[in-house]
């Protein structure tokens, strides 16, 4: 425990008592992690970090003890092993509704503007899904009839990405199915795009 | 000596054995022999019953039964043969009658002999499972006369034959005909089907074949429809005078297969006289005939139905879509109404108000009503012209039926809260410039719509009324209560409840120093009896009558719009204003303000004003004078200009704009209310129970209900199922 203290304290804001964006740009760059990697919104979550780009001490102490670290080398050694976790279906989910929560700032904010959605995606969904990702973005950027993604339309995508549509003409996707609109206005541009 | 022995007293059958003479069954058989001769050669009277009754039963009693019958069969075969011989000889027509004779003759021998063989056949045949008598007879005769090779076709061929002849024109011997139709049917109704019933449907066919053939080459389609008719008219005639009546099926089969079903597309679509063409020209005689006939067919009415649907939706279409008849939406609805009726006439005089027929009309007439979606606007307009002129002097009952067939449209109509809106757009006007003919009228219509779609449709609509008769009251209380106005000009004041009314949005100007102290009055006046109540001033819809005198002493009663008196009262301190002038001094917004002033400057017969320049044109810089050499020959002058009119296009995105709007959380209600019953329910029968429930009203647009339903899950009143992502959860 004393360790993990010492670790935080490292890295801690002394005024806020909590490590603030500064502290966690210092973490990824000793863990040689860029800090817009994926990794360390995994981080966030084994964390369960409420608000983005601050970890409490509560936040900090129960996170590390669940992976079973105590120092920054042994932080480094886990992060591997905690990818694998994530990607285990059972928490991906969970995880990937997180990261939508995650960049939730305000209070009483129920939607995120498109421009970070998009970043977000790639981050989260780019590896495993690239190209589905990547028309996804392009659309997104293209229409107009959506300022700002709410979380079911995010539950949706990855839904969507998961669910073996056929890529990239689609044929198996079904519009009377309980798609949010969103996903069918994508649907008919793709088609729009290839014929 | 006698050593008798007791013997028991024995009875023995009487053993003696009644010798009959072995000649008695021949000499009894001679005697019956000869009567039957006899009998076939019409020598019967001297014979006597009894005795050859007698005969016959000894001979049977005998056990000569045997021999009886088998000599009847003998004695009946050969005379047969020989009557078969004679008709073979007869020549022509002769032979058909010698037939006939042949047959009564036989029919009534043959009668005799069964009496004097009853015994007979009730006893020995029945014993030994032989033909009785009778039957024997007609079987004989079938066998050697009607099956005799040299009887048999010629028999046919010549029936035939007098049927064709009869078909084509002839007169025929029908009684003849009869009878010996008669006698294949009394032979048997095998006898009757593979001996003349068969060959004749096959000769029908072909006749009728080559007939119908004929006739469609050279005939347009009613009057083939008539020779269809006459024809099968003639064949069930046939049948009643001389064939058997189980036929009169099978023959008009024939008939209507050959004549109506293989020809029935050729005729339906039959260039300048086919359906289509009847149906424009009301031919309800030639129509009716070809429902008659094409009932009798499958898929006889079905054709006619279909090709009928698809003329009334097509004609439907192109009326609905034409743009010249788009320019006038009274005579566009009067359109769609004479159509409709000219339809129910034919379905009524010709089909027979046939419910299916009836069932195609509305489901067409529905169809291409909703093409145009203007069209619940221009049913609105039409009323709204009845409703001010159009129904002046019109009896009561008439007044009902132009109503009804009005709902009638209505009722076709998928958007009805596009109706509601601008029905209740031209009826605001209509009470407010007081234009509407009959009270009755308006209120009756209302009835009606109620009926069809219930209170909540009406309310706001009843509203507008109430708002009407409750100023009215209060017109009479301020004036009560202020009797020192009486002198000065009269206002007349409707308050109207907002929610009741279209929405408008409130636009005031400087009304001249008379009426704006007249309207502080009355201000006062009512928020002293309705605290709590807010009035606001709705200067663009009223209208006021102003008397002037003009430069040559001409007088006369303006009846002009709120905005126009204020403009006119103006010139009451002034000779020359400039629109400038007037806008400020006014402040009535520049279109209005433009519109004003044409009307009243620019419009012959109603140029009160004059402008220089001249032109049609309102410029800022222009001026305005009173025009003293204003003539009319009425003294009342109308100019105001509050009549309805069909919209503008941009009018015209507005009112959509907010009926869409409207009908946002009425789809969200209906997720709610149907959600809230069932708990859990998949996306498709969401669409399909919302839509359901809205179908009175509009037809919901799936794309727009999944829209509400996901605005209703970012808030929380539905969620997604976890596992099976087709399903909706309410939200308690």
């Amino acid at each position: 425990m004393e360790k993990i203290d010492r670790l935080f304290n490292s890295y801690a804001n002394n005024s806020l008592g909590m490590i603030d964006p500064d502290g966690i740009e210092a973490l990824c760059s000793d863990l040689g992690v860029d800090y817009t990697d994926v990794r360390i919104l995994m981080l966030a979550w084994k964390l369960k970090a409420e608000r983005q780009g601050y970890f409490t001490q509560d936040e900090w102490r129960t996170g590390l003890k669940a992976l079973g670290v105590d120092s920054l080398s042994k932080l480094k050694k886990a992060l591997p092993e905690l990818e694998n976790e994530v990607g285990k279906s059972s928490n991906y989910e969970d995880f990937y509704s997180y990261a939508f929560r995650y960049c939730l700032t305000e209070e009483k904010q129920k939607s995120v503007d498109i421009e970070s959605i998009c970043e977000l995606l790639n981050l989260v969904l780019g590896a495993q899904f690239h190209p589905q990702v990547d028309l996804l973005i392009e659309y997104l950027k293209v229409q107009s009839d959506y300022k700002v993604i709410n979380l079911d339309q995010w539950m949706n995508f990855l839904r969507f990405c998961k669910e073996q549509i056929s890529f990239p003409d689609l044929e198996n996707y079904d519009a009377s199915q309980a798609w949010p609109l969103i996903l069918d206005n994508f649907v008919e541009w793709m088609r729009e795009k290839h014929s | 000596m006698s050593n008798q022995k007791k013997r028991n007293f024995q009875i023995e059958a009487f053993k003696h054995r009644v010798v009959v003479d072995p000649k008695y069954a021949d000499k009894t058989w001679n005697i019956l022999e000869h009567a039957i001769h006899e009998i076939y050669n019409h020598n019967a009277s001297g014979l006597s019953f009894e005795e050859l009754y007698r005969n016959a039963y000894n001979m049977v009693l005998h056990k000569f039964g045997e021999k009886l019958y088998s000599g009847l069969v003998t004695t009946m075969t050969a005379h047969l043969k020989e009557i078969s011989k004679s008709i073979e000889a007869a020549q022509g027509d002769l032979f058909l009658e010698e037939l006939n004779r042949k047959w009564n003759d036989h029919n009534k021998a043959l009668q005799m002999i069964r009496d004097i063989l009853m015994y007979m056949d009730r006893t020995y045949i029945p014993n030994t499972r032989k033909t009785p008598v009778h039957e024997l007879g007609l079987n004989l005769w079938r066998d050697n006369i009607i099956h005799s090779s040299k009887i048999q076709s010629r028999l046919l061929s010549t029936l035939l034959e007098l049927v064709h002849r009869e078909r084509t024109g002839e007169v025929i011997d029908r009684g003849l005909m009869r009878n010996i139709i008669k006698m294949l049917m009394d032979l048997g109704s095998s006898v009757y089907q593979e001996d003349f019933e068969k060959p004749f449907l096959e000769v029908s066919a072909e006749f009728y074949k080559g007939e119908s053939q004929k006739f469609i080459e050279c005939c347009d389609c009613g009057d083939y429809l008539k020779k269809a008719e006459i024809r099968l008219n003639e064949e069930i005639e046939r049948v009643t005078h001389y064939l058997d009546v189980k036929s009169e099926a099978k023959i008009t089969n024939v008939v209507e297969k050959e004549m109506i079903a293989n020809h029935m597309m050729r005729l339906v679509h039959m260039e300048n006289s086919g359906l289509v063409n009847m149906l424009l020209d009301d031919k309800y005689e030639d129509l009716g005939r070809m429902y008659n006939l094409f009932r009798r067919v499958a898929n006889g009415l079905s054709t006619i139905r279909d090709v009928m649907t698809s003329h009334l939706r097509e004609t439907g279409k192109e009326l609905v879509t034409d743009a010249e008849r788009l320019k006038d939406p009274v005579e566009f609805v009067q359109r769609l109404l004479d159509e409709k009726d000219k339809y129910d006439n034919i379905i009524g005089q010709a089909f027979s108000n046939d419910k299916t027929f009836q069932n195609a009309l509305n489901s067409s007439f529905e169809y291409f009503i909703n093409l145009n979606p203007r069209s619940p606007e221009f049913i609105s307009l039409f009323v709204d012209d009845k409703l001010r002129k159009g129904l002046k002097g019109v009896s009561e009952e008439d007044v009902e039926i132009i109503l009804d067939k009005v709902m009638m449209l209505f009722r076709y109509l998928q958007e009805k809260d596009v109706f509601e809106k601008y029905y209740k757009q031209h009826l605001a006007k209509r009470l407010l410039s007081g234009k509407t003919v009959s009270d009755d009228a308006e209120r009756s219509l209302i009835v009606k719509l109620k009926t069809e779609c219930g209170y909540q449709f009406t309310s706001k609509l009843e509203g507008m009324f109430t708002d009407m008769k409750t100023s009215q009251d209060t017109m009479q209380g301020f004036y009560a209560s202020h009797p020192e106005l009486t002198d000065g000009p009269t206002l007349v004041v409707q308050v109207l409840t907002t929610g009741s009314w279209p929405t408008q949005t409130c636009i005031t100007c400087n009304l001249p120093a008379e009426m704006s102290a007249l309207c502080e009055k009355f201000r006062s006046y009512y928020l002293g009896t309705h605290t709590g109540r807010r009035l606001s001033w709705q200067t663009n819809m009223g209208t006021a009558d102003i008397k002037a005198i003009f430069g040559k002493g001409q007088k006369h009663e303006l009846n002009v719009s709120t905005y126009q008196m204020c403009v006119l009262m103006l010139f009451n301190n002034a000779d020359r204003l400039s629109y400038r002038e007037i806008e400020q001094a006014t402040e009535i917004p520049a279109s209005d303000l433009k519109r004003c002033l044409q009307s009243m400057a620019c419009v012959k017969g109603k140029n009160v004003l004059r402008k220089e320049p001249m032109s049609k044109d309102i410029g800022e810089d222009d001026a305005f004078f009173v025009n003293d050499k204003f003539t009319s020959k009425f003294y009342k002058v109308k100019i105001g200009t509050v009549v309805a009119q069909k919209e503008s296009e941009p009018e015209k995105q507005e009112t959509r704009q907010r009926v869409e709007e409207d009908r946002k959380p009425q789809i969200e209600a209906a997720i709610v209310r149907i959600m809230k019953s069932r708990r859990v329910l998949d996306h498709n029968n969401i669409i399909a129970e919302v839509t359901k429930q809205l179908q009175s009203r509009f037809l919901a647009n799936p794309t727009e209900i999944k829209k509400r339903i996901e605005s209703l899950i970012e808030r929380d009143f539905l969620e997604r199922d976890n596992n099976d992502r087709k399903l909706y959860r309410y939200l308690a």
